[in-house]
C-alpha cells in the first residue's frame, strides 16, 4: 500500500469506532439520566466533558448556561445537537461519518467493493437521519440502527477484507479508539463523582457506563466467578480484565497482535508494552482515586504517542522494497 | 404477447431520427422484445418504481461524479435511466472490427508523425496541420513505445445517423473517461431487473478490468517474467473523474498513486510504500500529458513527476497513454482518419465519419460561414462538449459571434451538418419519451486490440437537447448487447 494511505486507513479505523461508541454512549446515558434521582450529580454537560469539549463554552454557543437548572429541556436538546446532528461540531456523530467516508473515499483502492457500499449506506443514514428534531424516543433508535450499520461495516470488511498492512492498521485505529474512548468515560463519568480525598475508593458498579460499553453482563460474570478477587470493581475491569473486547488492556492486546507484522513494529510495540505495563505494575484495586486519576492521564498521553508512532512509520526513508 | 405497438402506441417517436428500440411502424425492435413485454406486462407505474429503486442503489453504491460548479459538495449521484439502450450482437461485432480498425490506424499514424514522418512527405495529410499543432509534442520525437503503440486506450464516440448508421463523432485518445458507468450501470440493472437478465441473452460487459490490466501488462519494460508494478495516476481526489480512477484501481487491483507518490531515481520511477519504494513499470495517467513532467512539459505544473519524460524516453517506463497521443485527437486530423486507414492498412474504412468541413480550408469555410444557421461548429480541440456551436439552435448574435472566432483562427474549427441523433425511449416524468442519445465504446490496445462490449450510452435528458455530456446535465443509459446469432 501506498506510504500516504497509513493515515487514511488507519483514520478510517478510529471514526468508525468513534461513530459507534458515540451512539452507545447517547443511549447508556439517557437511560441513567432517565432513571436517576433530581439530586443526582449527574446531568447532560458531562457527555460533553467525555467527548473532550468544554461544556460551558459550548452551551454557551447555544445561548445557555450550564448550571441553570431551569434549562434542562433545553440542555438536553443542545448537548444532543452538538453530539448528534451538528455537522460543525467536531465530536458530533454526523461529522464523524464525514469524516468518515472523506477517508474512506480517498483510500477506496484498498477497500473491497461491499465494503464500501455499506459505508454508502451508513453515510446517507446518518446524513439523512441525524437531525435536530430527533425525539427522546426516536433517538434511541436511532443510535441503536447507527451501531448496528457500523457492525455491518465492520462485518463486511472482516469476512472479505485481504489481511495484510491495511487490514492490521485499520484493526489498530479501531482499538485504540476504543482504548481511548474506554479511558475517557472512566475519567470523566467514574472519576469525576468521587470524593478526591477518599484514599480507598468506595466498591462501585455503575450499571449504565457498563451498558454503554455492552458489557454489563459480562460483568455481572466477571464478579459472580470472582475472577479478580474480592476487591476488583468495574474499574479493574474496564482497565485489566482482557477477556472483555473493551477494556483497555483487551485492545493493547489487539494493538500489539496488529503491529508485530507492520514495518517499524519494534517502536509500536515498545509503545505498546510501555502501556501495558502501567495498568500492570501495581494492583488496580489498591490505588486511591487521586492516583487513579493520574494513572489514566498517563494512559491517555501513552495512547497519543502511540498514535504518533503509527502515524510515523509510513514518513520512514524509502529504502528498496525487500519481498 | 403481440409487440406491435411498443408502449401500447403511446410512444412518440421523432421524424426523421432513428430510435434504437422502436421501429418506424411502432412495434419494438427485435433485441428490444424482452424490454416491451416487460412494460405491456407491468407498465409505466411499474418503471417509475424501478425507477426509484434504481435511484437508491445508485446512492447505495457510492456511484458518483463530481461538478466543479457544485462547490464544496463534491460527489453527486450519476444519472441513469431505467430503460436500457438495445443494439444485435451481429451489428455490434461489424462495429467493434471498425473500431479496432481505427485505433490500429490511427496508432500507426501517431508513432509515423513522431518518427519518420512518412504521411506528412507523402502529402497525405498536410504537414503543416501537425507541425503547428499544440498537441504536437516535441520531445516525444524519435520515440517508438513498445508495440508502436501510443494511445492504448480509446474512447470513442458513435451517433446513429436518421437511417440507423453507425458515425463517428470523434475519437478520444487523450484520457477519456466513462468506462467505470458502464461497469456500474450494468451492475445496478442486473440488481433492479433480474427478470430481464433471466429472459434475454445479454453479453456481459464485465471483462473490461481484467482486459485493461493484461494490456497494461502488455507494455511492461521489464516483460512478461517479472510481475509489473501498474499504477493509476490521478490528479487527486477532487477531479471531476476521481471516482473513474478509484474504481478502475480498486477493480484491477492496482494502487491509486498521486505525483507525490512517484518520484524518479538512478533512471527509474518508484512508488513510495509503506515498505519502502518499489519499482514502477506502467502509469495510466489520468493526467493531461502536457501536466505530467514540469522538466519536459508545462513547467508550471504542480500535478507532474519531474524527470519522467527522460525515463519514459529511454522505454525503462511505459505511459499509457503516451505522451504525445492527442496529436490524434484533433478535429481537423479527424477528417483525414479514413485517409489514414488506407494509407497504413490498406482497407477501406468500416466505419464512416460525419461530413465535416475545415475552416481552414477557403471554400470550405465560406460555405460555413455561409451556413452556420444549419451546421455544428466546434472547436479542434475542445472537449466535454465546450465551445460548441448548434447553429439552428443559437442565436443570431452568437452566430455572429462563432464567425468572429472562425475568422480570426480558422484552423481551431470545423463544422458538421446538423445530425438527426438517434433516440431511445427515456422516461420522463413517469411517461416514456424519445431522447437523442450516442455511444462510447472503448478500445484497448498493447500486445492486442479489444473492444468493450458495447460503451457507455450518453442521453440528452431535455426534450430535443442533443447535448448528452453529464457535465451539462446528460444522464446515462446502460447499453445492451443483445445474442441475436443463436
Amino acid at each position: 500500500m501506498l506510504a500516504r494511505s497509513v493515515e487514511n486507513i488507519f483514520w478510517l479505523g478510529r471514526y468508525l469506532e468513534r461513530l459507534d461508541d458515540t451512539a452507545r454512549l447517547v443511549n447508556a446515558t439517557s437511560h441513567l439520566l432517565i432513571d436517576s434521582h433530581k439530586d443526582t450529580e449527574f446531568g447532560w454537560p458531562v457527555l460533553l466533558e467525555v467527548m473532550g469539549q468544554d461544556s460551558a463554552k459550548v452551551l454557551a454557543s447555544y445561548g445557555l448556561e450550564h448550571q441553570n437548572r431551569q434549562q434542562l429541556a433545553q440542555i438536553e436538546q443542545a448537548v444532543m445537537q452538538h453530539l448528534i446532528s451538528n455537522i460543525d461540531s467536531p465530536v458530533s456523530i454526523r461529522n464523524a461519518c464525514s469524516q468518515l467516508r472523506y477517508n474512506a473515499r480517498t483510500i477506496r483502492q484498498l477497500l473491497p467493493r461491499d465494503m464500501w457500499e455499506e459505508l454508502n449506506k451508513l453515510d446517507s443514514f446518518v446524513q439523512q437521519q441525524c437531525v435536530e428534531t430527533v425525539s427522546r424516543q426516536q433517538r434511541y433508535q436511532l443510535m441503536t440502527e447507527i451501531s448496528r450499520r457500523c457492525q455491518m461495516v465492520i462485518g463486511t470488511l472482516d469476512s472479505v477484507m485481504l489481511r495484510g498492512d491495511a487490514f492490521d492498521l485499520f484493526t489498530i485505529g479501531r482499538h485504540l479508539e476504543r482504548a481511548d474512548m474506554v479511558t475517557r468515560i472512566m475519567d470523566v463519568m467514574v472519576l469525576q463523582t468521587l470524593q478526591p480525598t477518599q484514599l480507598k475508593r468506595p466498591r462501585f458498579r455503575w450499571i449504565s457506563i457498563l451498558n454503554a460499553l455492552g458489557g454489563a453482563e459480562s460483568y455481572q460474570y466477571y464478579i459472580a466467578n470472582n475472577l479478580a478477587g474480592a476487591a476488583a470493581d468495574a474499574i479493574d475491569y474496564l482497565l485489566c480484565y482482557a477477556d472483555f473486547p473493551r477494556s483497555v488492556s483487551y485492545c493493547l492486546h489487539r494493538i500489539a497482535a496488529s503491529g508485530k507484522a507492520l514495518p517499524n513494529s519494534p517502536a509500536i510495540l515498545q509503545q505498546v508494552h510501555q502501556l501495558q505495563h502501567l495498568i500492570t505494575e501495581q494492583a488496580v484495586t489498591e490505588l486511591s482515586t487521586v492516583q487513579l486519576h493520574q494513572l489514566i492521564d498517563q494512559i491517555q498521553t501513552g495512547i497519543i504517542d502511540l498514535h504518533q508512532v503509527l502515524v510515523d512509520i509510513a514518513t520512514a526513508e524509502q529504502q528498496p522494497l525487500t519481498a | 404477447m403481440s409487440l406491435e405497438n411498443f408502449t401500447g402506441g403511446r410512444y412518440p417517436l421523432l421524424k426523421n431520427c432513428f430510435d434504437e428500440l422502436v421501429a418506424t411502424d411502432g412495434s419494438a425492435r427485435p433485441p428490444a422484445s424482452a424490454i416491451a413485454r416487460f412494460i405491456a406486462k407491468h407498465g409505466d407505474l411499474e418503471l417509475c418504481k424501478r425507477q426509484l429503486q434504481l435511484n437508491q442503489t445508485i446512492s447505495d453504491m457510492g456511484v458518483c461524479f463530481t461538478l466543479y460548479a457544485d462547490g464544496a459538495n463534491i460527489d453527486r449521484a450519476w444519472p441513469l435511466d431505467v430503460i436500457p439502450r438495445t443494439i444485435p450482437s451481429s451489428e455490434w461485432q461489424r462495429t467493434s472490427a471498425g473500431l479496432k480498425q481505427r485505433l490500429a490506424a490511427l496508432n500507426l499514424f501517431i508513432d509515423d508523425l513522431y518518427n519518420e514522418q512518412k504521411i506528412l512527405k507523402q502529402g497525405i495529410v498536410p504537414a503543416e496541420l501537425i507541425l503547428d499543432s499544440k498537441n504536437f509534442l516535441a520531445p516525444c520525437q524519435g520515440v517508438s513505445p513498445i508495440h508502436g503503440v501510443w494511445a492504448n486506450i480509446c474512447g470513442t464516440d458513435l451517433v446513429r445517423d436518421e437511417h440507423g448508421q453507425f458515425l463517428v463523432l470523434e475519437d478520444n485518445l487523450r484520457v477519456p473517461s466513462g468506462v467505470s458507468y458502464m461497469l456500474e450501470n450494468r451492475t445496478v440493472m442486473k440488481r433492479v431487473f433480474p427478470e430481464l437478465f433471466a429472459d434475454s441473452t445479454i453479453v456481459p460487459v464485465d471483462d473490461y478490468p481484467a482486459q485493461l490490466w493484461q494490456m497494461l501488462a502488455s507494455l511492461s519494460p521489464r516483460g512478461e517474467h517479472v510481475p509489473p508494478c501498474i499504477v493509476v495516476l490521478t490528479p487527486g481526489i477532487y477531479n471531476s473523474a476521481y471516482f473513474e480512477h478509484s474504481f478502475l484501481a480498486q477493480q484491477m487491483g492496482v494502487e491509486l498513486a498521486e505525483n507525490h507518490d512517484l518520484f524518479v531515481e538512478d533512471d527509474r520511477v518508484w512508488l513510495k510504500t509503506l515498505r519502502g519504494k518499489r519499482q514502477v513499470d506502467v502509469i495510466y495517467r489520468r493526467i493531461d500529458d502536457i501536466f505530467i513532467d514540469p522538466q519536459a512539459f508545462r513547467p508550471d505544473s504542480v500535478l507532474g513527476i519531474p524527470g519522467l519524460i527522460a525515463v519514459w524516453r529511454k522505454g525503462l517506463v511505459a505511459i499509457a497513454n503516451a505522451p504525445g497521443s492527442g496529436v490524434a485527437d484533433d478535429k481537423v486530423i479527424y477528417s483525414f482518419v479514413p485517409k489514414i486507414i488506407q494509407y497504413y492498412l490498406g482497407e477501406e474504412p468500416l466505419l464512416q465519419n460525419v461530413e465535416t468541413y475545415l475552416c481552414q480550408d477557403p471554400l470550405q469555410r465560406s460555405f460555413v460561414l455561409a451556413n452556420l444557421d444549419k451546421l455544428v461548429v466546434k472547436p479542434a480541440n475542445e472537449s466535454g462538449g465546450y465551445g460548441i456551436l448548434i447553429g439552428p439552435r443559437a442565436s443570431q448574435s452568437e452566430r455572429d459571434e462563432m464567425a468572429m472566432a472562425i475568422k480570426a483562427n480558422p484552423r481551431n474549427f470545423i463544422a458538421q451538418p446538423t445530425l438527426n441523433l438517434s433516440t431511445a425511449p427515456t422516461l420522463c416524468e413517469g411517461m416514456l419519451e424519445p431522447r437523442h442519445l450516442d455511444l462510447r465504446p472503448f478500445i484497448l490496445q498493447g500486445a492486442d486490440l479489444y473492444c468493450s462490449t458495447g460503451g457507455l450510452s450518453r442521453v440528452a435528458l431535455t426534450r430535443g437537447s442533443l447535448v448528452v455530456n453529464s457535465s451539462q446535465g446528460g444522464g446515462s443509459k446502460d447499453t445492451w448487447i443483445i445474442n441475436d446469432e443463436g
